[in-house]
């Protein structure tokens, strides 16, 4: 039961992290996005079961708020939260390096999935444009791995305490 | 073992999500998934759009609710509506029973179901000075033949007959006064009840015939507009009872009356537009 109670706790500290502090502390328009690395570190400590149910719970939250494709979110995240649960098996998930390569290769992964999906069911290549997608991408996934070893290791204190 | 189970579990939760998410993407061809996903948005936040795609998206359903909003927005608003028509016809009640009070404090006649117009006389011929008068307005003010005038008694503070329009021009109208000698209408001995007829003289005096016998008139009885009147409203005063002829030998008693306008002081006429013949 505390196990549930904290895991909620967890998620609504994420959305209220993601949603309503993006508006005040982005550089330039780019925010973390700390609901990917939040997933990504629940696969590689805690397995792909747990991962791929808090991505889909947290992709569905977000594309409710959203005005993209319904559910593009939610199976992005159920799938970057199973294969980062996947890969806790192959490497050391005490690594920063690797954790920071997981959340870069995630972040790329999200950011590209979101641009085809839309693109493959809007079908407007001016709306989505794919240089400034890359663009834009590539910053993001920067920002990402710039706050993932401090994210991971907060998480990793909190999450011993289950 | 263990560890393979839970690898299994994994795998088939894994595609149950994967098909749940796939169903939601294609599944935006569907009105249905839209409207779902609006509908929780709306319920994190309520606003206009949101509301307004969840009813677009849904249909025929949404167009049956939509007309159900409109109409239940139309009756609020004419349970409005009857509301303020209520209270003002509550107003009216009052004012009205406060208007028939003071006409009874005052003994003043009442003018129903007239539409007022001031007119200024303008042409007043002294041949005819008794006869007839030009006032200002005409057909354009909405004025027609046969309409009522009166004028305002400052000693009798009331509405008097003064006489009926005969000509209707466009922006002028000749009134045939009662003091016309082809002027002829009934009029009522005030109080009593008794009408008779009233018959102009070409002077401020009107003869009042057909008096009957039995009744008992005098000098200062107050005539009024008889019930029976075609032109002017009932209970318009019209003159007073100067000198009455009783002989024996007539059927009915003939009296002398003097009009309560004074054709001299009079400059403004006021012709009373019946409001169910306005034209």
């Amino acid at each position: 039961m505390r196990k549930y109670i904290f895991y909620f706790f967890i998620y609504i500290v994420f959305c209220l992290l993601q949603f309503c502090f993006s508006q005040y502390l982005n550089i330039f328009g780019i925010y973390p996005n700390f609901i990917l690395i939040f997933v990504v570190c629940i696969g590689l400590l805690k397995g792909s079961f747990n991962a791929e149910l808090i991505g889909f719970l947290f992709g569905l939250t977000w594309d409710i708020f959203s005005t993209d494709i319904f559910a593009t979110r939610a199976l992005l995240f159920t799938i970057l939260g199973y294969c980062s649960g996947k890969l806790r098996k192959n490497f050391d998930e005490d690594s920063i390096i690797f954790q920071c390569f997981v959340v870069l290769a995630a972040s790329l992964a999200y950011n590209l999935g979101v641009y085809f999906i839309n693109y493959i069911t809007i079908h407007d290549i001016l709306v989505y444009n794919l240089g400034i997608t890359l663009v834009r991408s590539i910053s993001k996934t920067l920002i990402n791995v710039i706050v993932t070893p401090c994210v991971f290791s907060v998480l990793r204190r909190v999450l011993k305490e289950v | 073992m263990n560890i393979h189970q839970k690898s299994k579990y994994e795998n088939i939760v894994f595609v149950i999500l994967l098909l749940i998410c796939f169903l939601f993407i294609f599944g935006r061809a569907f009105n249905t998934v839209n409207c779902i996903k609006h509908f929780i948005y709306y319920l994190a936040y309520p606003n206009v759009n949101t509301a307004n795609n969840i009813l677009k998206i849904s249909g025929n359903f949404a167009r049956n609710i939509k007309s159900l909003l409109h109409l239940h927005q139309e009756n609020i608003f004419y349970k409005q509506k009857n509301h303020e028509l209520t209270d003002k016809f509550r107003n009216y009640e009052l004012i009205n029973q406060e208007y028939e009070s003071l006409l009874k404090l005052l003994k003043l006649s009442k003018i129903e179901n007239t539409n007022s117009i001031y007119a200024r006389i303008v042409v007043r011929e002294p041949g005819s000075w008794y006869q007839s008068f030009i006032i200002d307005k005409g057909l354009d003010d909405g004025l027609y033949n046969d309409l009522s005038v009166v004028v305002f008694n400052k000693t009798k503070d009331s509405f008097c007959a003064i006489g009926t329009i005969v000509e209707t021009h466009k922006t002028s109208s000749k009134v045939a006064l009662i003091t016309n000698s082809e002027s002829v209408f009934s009029v009522e001995i005030k109080n009593k009840e008794v009408t008779c007829l009233l018959e102009g003289f070409n002077s401020n005096l009107v003869r009042i015939t057909y008096i009957p016998p039995s009744t008992n008139v005098n000098p200062g009885d107050e005539l009024v507009v008889s019930k029976s009147s075609s032109f002017f409203n009932a209970g318009i005063p019209v003159g007073i009872i100067k000198e009455v002829t009783k002989d024996p030998y007539m059927d009915f008693q003939t009296a002398t009356a003097e009009v309560f306008f004074d054709t001299a002081s009079t400059n403004i006429a006021i012709v009373l537009i019946p409001l169910e013949q306005k034209q």
